[in-house]
């Protein structure tokens, strides 16, 4: 593209950007309720030019501060570093000049990073009309191209679209657009893909490597997300609570790491295929209104020493290598503490919920069509599928929390009707996604958990026992009784919206995106409270996640569904291998992963796009399809091994059978 | 576009409809006999009867609503029994003195408010947001009457720079039809002018503190564009609703002021018509009344849906 040659150009030889960015020393304090809160201390990165940074670490870490401060966007925090320079020029000074032309930024969450009130047009062609001064039609021009660089379909269509209009997935696309009309050469990211579907983020971070490829951009990408730093950059840098613990290229460190809190974020990943328990990092951010003059990742160590309350200096380690601890070498051949073993699950029982045709339609859309599940007593089913397929409907219509329009119910052997009795609702319980939301502000946890007691009267004379009881259930201080939700981190609020879900001493419960909004770290610890609760007492669970590996680690059995109808259900080991339904196998070839690059499923189709009447609900985007048949009749269900079925007009050949 | 207007159209007529017979219910369940009102306390009871007859207030009350109706559809909107004439061009007279007060108020009260609210939310915290936010409060905690009393009290009866009451056409001069306007206007807006500009304040202040505005800042605009061209429109939206729904309580306010100040307008004209029992008129000034606040609030909504693309376009294409 002549475009893309332009800017290569431009960059290297007006910009002087030989230097790239570099970041010594970077500070930056607000002023908080309890004090001054020293949210960056004395952080280092560079981005080479054309090279790409990670920068990644829990909440808290300080990571999209950091981007800000590049930008010059802190408004009122106090800014200080040795040296914030890009291209020679000082950030510190100068980013008010540089920010929208040489620097631009892709934010998270495109629906709320793009103006609802103005055209995609406007905002696409705003940087070339007032930086570039272009005249009114070649900007327009410009930022069509810029559209369909960005991989979007009918450029000039959408140009007079509205944001509101288009798919999570084209917002985006349509940011990225935006922050190419400055004609940049280093393109800040901040979770860019954090609130996508992974098939629609997979297409992005081909986007933004494609990208990087052909116009020689630099990018710092900001992230949670270890899989996607590896899949797009050279570089990571780690981040713990305003400090740089450890900086390397991106195959060493996150394939060996070296800090502990490296360390730590890695053991506490789910991945595909993995079963040993996950190893949560204990404790919390530390207070960083005072900052810890040693080591500021201490007390959540299972390493510390005395030495590490002495101030602690990123040394060399190895090639091109920094790590933030004295211990990281005498530690390199001491494995993490494994976590304590999760009691083996009892053996699944008879059949406890089961729907048989359950269906739902939601004006134009079919989000339940059709579904037949079961879950045994014990069982744990992961339910999976990208937004708006119909997997949290499918969860409210088996407690009957939303009505069905078709289809039956069975709970225990018995028909559950569309008023459900008192029982049902006893032993049929919900976990919801966000506990920010799901728990009442005004009410302390005793009054939270008090509530599902007294309603199914359970609490007899004892509801103070009975409330102790559950929060030692999920591993929380008695003492906590008395908190409000805000007084709870994200963890600990999880845990008492599962502590209410088992009051009522349930025997099914659906844990509907339960683990989605919580950092890996503490993630980790629900997963592993989940599994032991599970087995301790024998709860049967719907799983409902976006997120395959977090069912792949604590599922049974897994059921894959796409517009609204089940693609794919069998035992997790065998449904991770092959043979696959065509959309399993896009999926799982989606996720990002540490270490393992899969070869990519290239979905055709808009995203989320479903095949409504006859046929395969899936036939739009699928990959494999054979013909009319797809789209003309409704695919059979094939038998692909013990309890493992696929809905697939595709025959399972023999040979594909073979689990490899 | 089109589409919806005719639609908000058809609802606007409807609920005219709606609030006609309202108003005629509401105003036959008024204690008082009309006859009497016109004929005086010492009426014998045989001229009543007669009278009633002949204004047809013996029919059955959905036949006098239907002749009424009738008429409103022709154009024709009865007539005022008291002064003996025909009530439209009374009401025409009183709403054309009503209007230029209640337009110059209401003026006041979005382009003031919207300007006050934006440079407090620019100036956040600072003295000139802290002076207004304390004035703010106690225009719209003090009733409109006190300002009035206080208006006329200081710049009539003590200063004597203003009229205290009454009105000037425009033939005795600009000078003097300004100056009956000032303590009217500055009375029905103040507390009005109060209530736009914390609102808006406060829709500004969300706009500011929106991702598409740090996108915008993150695009290098200048804080001016920012501020108009990407978070005022957002901020409009909510300030258009409440500007409708204060436009509602103008025109209340517009009664007490025109009260007060012996104004000569529609409000005053309802006055008169309770007081003396002139049920049509009553009737007449009601049903304009309620129309132009339907039609204020279709405005409105249009307003809205222009400034708003997710009504205009629909849902999600």
């Amino acid at each position: 593209m002549a475009e893309a040659g332009r800017s290569v150009e431009g960059g290297s030889v007006e910009g002087g950007s030989v230097e790239g960015l570099s970041v010594e020393g970077l500070s930056v304090g607000f002023a908080g309720v309890r004090g001054r809160v020293q949210a960056l201390d004395g952080v280092d990165f560079a981005v080479p030019p054309g090279g790409t940074l990670g920068l990644v670490g829990e909440s808290g870490s300080g990571k999209s501060t950091a981007l800000l401060a590049l930008l010059g966007l802190l408004g009122r925090a106090e800014v200080a570093a040795r040296r914030m320079a890009f291209g020679g020029a000082d950030l510190l000074t100068t980013a008010p000049a540089l920010r929208g032309r040489q620097i631009s930024a892709v934010f998270q969450d495109p629906a709320s990073a793009l103006n609802p009130a103005l055209t995609v047009g406007l905002q696409v062609a705003e940087p070339l009309l007032v930086h570039a001064r272009l005249p009114r039609a070649e900007a327009w021009a410009e930022a069509a191209a810029l559209l369909a660089e960005t991989g979007l379909p009918r450029p000039a269509a959408l140009m007079e679209c509205y944001p509101h209009q288009l798919s999570g997935g084209m917002k985006q696309r349509v940011a990225i657009a935006m922050a190419l009309a400055g004609r940049p050469e280093l393109l800040l990211l901040d979770e860019p893909t954090t609130a996508l579907d992974v098939t629609v983020e997979a297409g992005i971070l081909d986007l933004l490597d494609g990208l990087r490829a052909r116009r020689g951009l630099s990018l710092l990408l900001v992230s949670h997300n270890l899989g996607i730093v590896d899949r797009l950059c050279d570089r990571v840098t780690v981040l713990y609570a305003g400090r740089v613990m450890e900086t390397g290229p991106v195959r060493e460190v996150l394939g060996r790491p070296r800090h502990p809190y490296s360390r730590g974020l890695l053991a506490a990943l789910p991945r595909i295929g993995r079963r040993d328990g996950l190893a949560p990092i204990p404790g919390a951010l530390p207070d960083m209104t005072r900052p810890d003059p040693g080591c500021n990742f201490r007390p959540r160590c299972p390493f510390a020493a005395s030495a590490c309350a002495l101030p602690q200096a990123l040394a060399p380690a190895g090639l091109d290598r920094t790590v933030r601890c004295h211990r990281a070498g005498e530690l390199a051949h001491h494995r993490w503490p494994a976590p304590p073993p999760t009691p083996a699950a009892p053996p699944a029982g008879a059949t406890l919920m089961a729907t048989e045709g359950l269906a739902r339609r939601f004006a134009t859309m079919q989000a339940v069509d059709q579904v037949s599940l079961a879950v045994r007593r014990g069982e744990v089913l992961g339910l999976v599928g990208e937004s708006g397929c119909g997997k949290t409907t499918l969860g409210r219509l088996m407690l009957r929390l939303a009505a069905s329009d078709s289809g039956t119910l069975r709970f225990d052997g018995a028909m559950v009707p569309p008023a459900p009795s008192l029982a049902f609702r006893r032993r049929a319980q919900i976990v919801f996604q966000n506990p920010d939301t799901a728990l009442n502000p005004r009410h302390t946890v005793a009054t939270i958990l008090r509530r599902p007691l007294d309603r199914f009267g359970l609490a007899g004379g004892n509801a103070a026992d009975e409330i102790a009881r559950l929060l030692a259930l999920v591993r929380l201080p008695a003492s906590y009784a008395g908190r409000y939700p805000h007084q709870l981190s994200g963890g600990e609020k999880q845990r008492v919206g599962i502590a209410r879900a088992l009051a009522s001493r349930p025997d099914f419960i659906v844990c509907d995106e339960a683990v989605s909004a919580l950092d890996a770290s503490v993630q980790a610890a629900v997963l592993n409270l989940l599994a032991e609760l599970r087995a301790r007492l024998g709860l049967a669970m719907l799983f409902i996640s976006h997120d395959i590996a977090v069912i792949a680690h604590l599922a049974d059995r897994v059921a894959v569904m796409y517009g609204g109808q089940i693609m794919e259900e069998g035992p997790v080991a065998s449904v991770l291998a092959p043979p696959h339904h065509p959309y399993t196998a896009a999926l799982l070839s989606a996720v990002p992963e540490v270490g393992g690059r899969r070869a990519r499923h290239v979905l055709p189709g808009d995203a989320g796009a479903v095949h409504g009447g006859r046929g395969c609900r899936f036939a739009l985007r699928c990959p494999q399809r054979i013909g009319p048949l797809c789209t003309d009749a409704d695919p059979p269900w094939r038998d692909a091994g013990p309890g493992h079925r696929i809905r697939c007009h595709i025959p399972i050949a023999p040979d594909r059978r073979v689990p490899r | 576009m089109g589409g919806y207007v005719v639609r908000r159209l058809l609802s606007v007529a409807l609920v005219v409809f709606a609030t006609s017979l309202l108003i005629f219910a509401i105003v036959h369940i008024l204690p008082g006999n009309v006859a009497y009102a016109i004929l005086g306390e010492y009426a014998t009871p045989s001229a009543v009867a007669t009278l009633q007859q002949r204004l047809g207030l013996d029919d059955p009350l959905w036949l006098q609503y239907w002749r009424w109706l009738h008429g409103v559809l022709r154009g024709d909107l009865g007539p005022s029994l008291v002064m003996d004439r025909p009530a439209g061009p009374l009401i025409l007279e009183a709403l054309g003195r009503s209007a230029i007060l209640a337009s110059i108020a209401f003026a006041i009260v979005a382009g003031g408010g919207i300007a006050l609210g934006v440079h407090a939310a620019t100036h956040q915290g600072r003295i000139s947001d802290r002076v207004m936010t304390l004035a703010q409060f106690v225009f719209i905690a003090v009733p409109d009457f006190f300002w009035a009393i206080l208006g006329v009290m200081a710049f009539a009866a003590g200063l004597d720079w203003l009229p205290a009451t009454g009105y000037a056409p425009w033939g005795d001069g600009a000078l003097a039809w300004a100056s009956h306007l000032v303590l009217p206007v500055t009375v029905l807006s103040i507390g009005l002018l109060a209530h736009v500009s914390r609102l808006s304040r406060a829709a500004m202040l969300e706009a500011l503190r929106s991702r598409y505005v740090l996108m915008a800042r993150a695009k290098g605009m200048s804080e001016r564009r920012v501020l108009w061209r990407h978070a005022a429109p957002n901020a409009m939206l909510p300030t258009i609703t409440i500007l409708a729904i204060d436009f509602g309580l103008l025109i209340g306010g517009v009664v007490v002021v025109e009260t007060v100040f012996a104004y000569p307008g529609l409000g005053r004209l309802l006055v008169f018509a309770i007081e003396h029992r002139d049920l049509p008129l009553l009737q007449a000034g009601m049903l304009v009344l309620t129309t132009i606040y339907a039609l204020a609030n279709l405005a409105a909504d249009i307003g809205y849906a222009v400034l708003n693309p997710r009504i205009r376009y629909g849902a999600a294409a």
